[in-house]
């Protein structure tokens, strides 16, 4: 069946008529369809269903007790998603906040409409920026693409790049103000008055000169037939005439998952459903040789067993994972136990079993020797070094790192013939429509995401191809809803690493300290994310002669995105070494800092600046610690060389070292930029004191080693999660107004705990260490 | 095999291998689905339940050492978010994703229970839930609220 037979409008029927039509279909054929009403009964579901009443428009309903439905196309993995979204409809709708409700929008409408085309008015497609600064992401309008955001319903349904305050904002507060507009030409209407007189205030439309009152609940079946005669001119307010947002809200997922109530992509039963434990070939791009399902079949609960291949590298942005086998059975437990029991034999490419993480560090740093891919070079650096009276070298090394979400990779997938329902946490439901439709030959009109909150995301769908695997095992068992869940251990297989790095800087210092020239080598595998980060256009830190080059090799290893695209170990690198700079200069590192960024031109060399200021200021930086303490300061910066959106951070990190070695982080000053105006800062400072422990974490004990060319530490015995106890006692958060557009704050807040530690360590062990994890190296002094 | 189990205060008859994690039948078999799984090694402490009042890590406890003993999982801490330390981590806002917090209520309501003033040190001690968020911060100011809460209501648990 190819996409167009299967549109509703090629066969004249409407959305609605087209589901019953499918559904009839698919009763007389004896397959069991969810209904939407029996999906929707399942306690604690968030997923789109139809409403009751008619929408005002795709983004809001309005029932006649004034509930208000804001449907969210982004993702809810404790960033508040479900919370900022929500707020910048009702900013511009001005309804009462206490009646919102959230549900997930629909991925199967996103495949069937358009978005309205006065949501097309945004920057980058002739909208204007209130501040003058930055741009969304609008380049390019591929629904399956890594950018871009498409023109479908729900724009962009991503979440990722921690941007979804950043792309989103315009159209979902032009979603707001449309519905407030049509409300009030409703009202007007109605009663005969001109709309200019009406006012609306927390779902209450007031007529002052007669008095009259009624609610948005009682007006919305008007608005609902209430075309608006000029969408294409609403205005979106300005950050100074927000009343909602800008303010802290509580996140309005907390009181189910306080209680048990949410319903993750993990908790979902069906009627029918069996349960599938899989198990992928280690040695990534192996594939199953041989297995032995009668060595399992007749245990309890066991169903069957088959062999799924390597997902489509095209489905899973050019990855390459691995074929495996799964077992289904009534159970999961029962699921695992037979899979952990049946032979399977690999076919698993010599190649790739040969990788370790000693050769392949080797690999890297060989790398760096030859020449790589120039992308700055400015000044002559090498006739400087020529002459340098004191050159500074140092090499960074940084590990594979998972994301290691606590939920493990699952989805839940029914395949009938002529339609594709599947429940899932997942941070890009326009792509794992377009993979079911692929897999299953089934139209994307005819895919049906149920969306569930997250148990954690950490980078977009690097979290692998649970989604894939579910709809391959789905498709072989058509009718039967199959549930897959991933082991701890499988979910290592499964996901994407940030990519294994080193990096190599050099720098020329002046009679006084200052550099005179630098030069960045960073390594990593090819088709690892961010080389550019925190180094391309323009040196941070002031430097009249600068070249950056990225040095590649080929590793099999999977890689995408974590907390970051790139800053995490870039930001490690340029810190550091700034650190060793300033004390090879004989210079205080705040100062050092401070007047390398005065000496730039740098577009937002103010902003960071000021970060550095008032984090130090907070810190009581330069007042005595005793022995045993050190303070340390570093600049977190995306976008910063380009003038239009960014994000800018400084932290102070008070870390005390026993003389046995035990790191404390024990207190944090955090400077952060406000850009035109945070939309939850409740959501900032939890995102930017969960990243303070996240990187502790990073920088102290986490690391992927590859032997024999699989992952060794594949759960959290030999793969650390720091606890409580490593939580820094303090934190402290200012947030500084500046004037720009902000990228987000999801990702890469925290990096400067990196070389914090490190140069914490130097100041009071005397070591330095550049190999990520510190955790590994002997930390005792005295 | 046929195995008595009382959950929450409901009486369960379950048949089922009994060498089961408890975690997979209170899942599968009882149907509460507010504990969770993650590491299965009873490392990370997603799936932890009370078995007569003291805390376990359910993905690695077998269900017949739990037959017959009272279970207490999330869904029993309060059916609506009353209990002080519910008010207390919607105060603080204390979740992110929110996937480990059944778990690290369980174990926070096991140390108030035990010790009704616990120090930050206590915390670190008793509370070695892992939480990828790292909602720490929140969690230990919700705690220490939460001991507040119930000193002031006397409330038992």
């Amino acid at each position: 069946m190819t996409a167009d037979e299967s549109s509703p409008e090629r066969k004249g029927l409407d959305r609605r008529e087209f589901l019953a039509a499918a559904g009839s279909a698919a009763f007389v054929l004896g397959f069991w369809v969810p209904q939407r009403a029996s999906a929707a009964n399942i306690a604690g579901a968030v997923w789109y269903e139809d409403s009751a009443v008619p929408e005002i428009n795709a983004w809001i309903v309005i029932a006649p007790d004034d509930t208000v439905t804001i449907r969210i196309a982004q993702t809810e993995l404790g960033q508040g998603v479900w919370t900022s979204n929500a707020m910048m409809v009702a900013e511009e709708l001005q309804c009462d906040w206490s009646k919102v409700v959230s549900q997930y929008a629909s991925a199967n409408r996103d495949a069937r409409e358009m978005a309205p085309a006065w949501t097309l008015n945004v920057p980058g497609n002739g909208g204007t920026d209130p501040k003058g600064g930055g741009t969304p992401d609008f380049g390019n309008r591929a629904r399956t693409g890594g950018f871009g955001i498409p023109d479908s319903l729900y724009r962009r349904m991503r979440t990722n790049a921690a941007a979804s305050v950043k792309d989103g904002r315009y159209y979902l507060q032009l979603a707001g103000a449309e519905a407030r507009e049509r409300l009030l030409l409703a009202a007007a209407a109605d009663w005969g008055v001109p709309v200019a007189e009406l006012a609306a205030k927390d779902s209450v439309i007031t007529h002052a000169k007669t008095g009259r009152r009624t609610t948005y609940g009682r007006i919305a079946h008007l608005a609902a037939r209430t075309p608006h005669p000029h969408p294409e001119a609403i205005a979106i307010k300005p950050p100074e005439q927000w009343t909602l947002m800008g303010t802290e809200q509580k996140n309005r997922d907390i009181p189910a998952k306080v209680t048990g109530q949410t319903l993750y992509a993990i908790d979902v039963r069906l009627p029918g459903m069996k349960w599938a434990a899989v198990k992928s070939c280690p040695v990534y791009g192996g594939d199953v040789k041989s297995y032995d399902f009668d060595a399992i079949r007749g245990r309890p609960g066991v169903r069957s067993a088959m062999r799924f291949p390597i997902p489509d590298p095209k489905l899973t942005r050019g990855r390459v994972f691995s074929g495996g086998v799964a077992v289904i059975a009534d159970s999961w437990y029962q699921a695992k136990q037979a899979l952990d029991a049946m032979p399977v034999e690999w076919s698993i490419s010599p190649e790739h079993a040969a990788f370790n993480t000693q050769n392949m560090h080797a690999a890297l740093l060989a790398a760096l020797d030859r020449p790589g891919k120039v992308r700055v070079d400015e000044g002559d650096v090498d006739a400087v070094f020529a002459k340098a009276k004191r050159i500074v070298e140092a090499t960074y090394s940084t590990p594979y790192l998972p994301r290691a979400r606590m939920e493990p990779g699952n989805a839940t997938v029914l395949v009938t013939n002529d339609r594709v329902d599947i429940w899932i946490g997942d941070q890009s439901p326009q792509e794992t429509r377009f993979s079911a439709s692929q897999i299953t030959g089934i139209a994307e009109q005819n895919v049906y995401l149920h969306m569930c909150h997250l148990g954690g995301g950490f980078g977009r769908n690097g979290n692998g191809p649970q989604a894939e695997q579910a709809i391959m095992i789905a498709n072989a068992n058509r009718g039967t809803p199959i549930h897959l869940l991933w082991t701890r251990e499988e979910d290592f297989t499964g996901t994407t690493y940030r990519a294994m790095g080193v990096a190599r800087l050099k720098a020329a210092l002046d009679d006084d300290g200052w550099p005179v020239a630098l030069e960045v080598r960073t390594g990593m595998q090819k088709d690892g994310f961010g080389p550019d980060a925190s180094f391309d256009v323009a040196s941070r830190y002031f430097v009249p002669n600068y070249r950056f080059s990225n040095h590649t090799t080929d590793f099999h290893v999977p890689v995408g995105t974590r907390r970051g695209v790139g800053q995490a170990a870039h930001e490690f690198y340029r810190e550091s070494f700034m650190d060793e700079l300033a004390h090879a200069a004989g210079k205080d590192p705040y100062r050092y800092r401070r007047e390398l960024l005065a000496r730039t031109k740098l577009p937002f060399r103010n902003d960071m600046i000021r970060a550095l200021d008032i984090a130090a200021e907070m810190s009581g930086w330069g007042t005595p610690l005793p022995q045993g303490k050190a303070r340390a300061i570093a600049l977190e910066e995306r976008g910063a060389e380009a003038g239009g959106s960014a994000t800018i951070s400084a932290m102070v990190h008070t870390v005390s070292v026993s003389r046995d070695g035990r790191v404390k982080l024990e207190r944090v000053d955090v400077a952060h930029d406000k850009g035109f105006g945070l939309v939850n800062p409740l959501s900032v400072k939890k995102q930017i004191e969960g990243q303070i422990t996240w990187f502790y974490n990073d920088a102290m004990h986490q690391a992927c080693t590859i032997a024999d060319g699989r992952i060794v530490e594949n759960n959290f015995d030999r793969f650390p999660l720091s606890r409580i106890d490593e939580d820094p006692p303090e934190i402290n958060v200012r947030f500084f107004e500046t004037g720009h557009w902000l990228i987000g704050m999801g990702h890469d807040r925290g990096t400067s705990v990196q070389a914090a530690i490190g140069d914490a360590l130097f100041q009071i062990t005397g070591k330095r260490i550049r190999d990520l994890p510190y955790g590994k190296h002997d930390l005792r002094w005295g | 095999m046929a195995l008595d189990l009382y959950v929450n205060g409901t009486a369960h008859a379950v048949d089922v291998d009994p060498a089961t994690p408890l975690l997979w039948v209170i899942r599968d078999h009882v149907g509460l689905t507010g504990t969770k799984f993650s590491c299965g090694i009873g490392q990370c402490g997603a799936c932890t339940v009370h078995v007569d009042g003291r805390p376990v890590r359910s993905c690695s406890f077998p269900v017949s050492a739990a037959a017959g003993k009272r279970i207490t999982t999330i869904e029993g801490l309060s059916p609506d978010g009353s209990h002080p330390l519910q008010v207390a981590w919607i105060e603080l806002d204390a979740p992110q994703c929110g996937y480990c917090q059944s778990g690290m209520l369980m174990s926070a309501l096991a140390l108030l229970t035990r010790n009704p003033r616990p120090t930050d040190a206590d915390i670190d001690a008793a509370v070695t839930n892992a939480c990828r968020c790292s909602s720490y911060h929140r969690v230990r100011k919700a705690i220490h609220r939460a001991a507040d809460l119930m000193r002031k209501q006397g409330a038992g648990v």
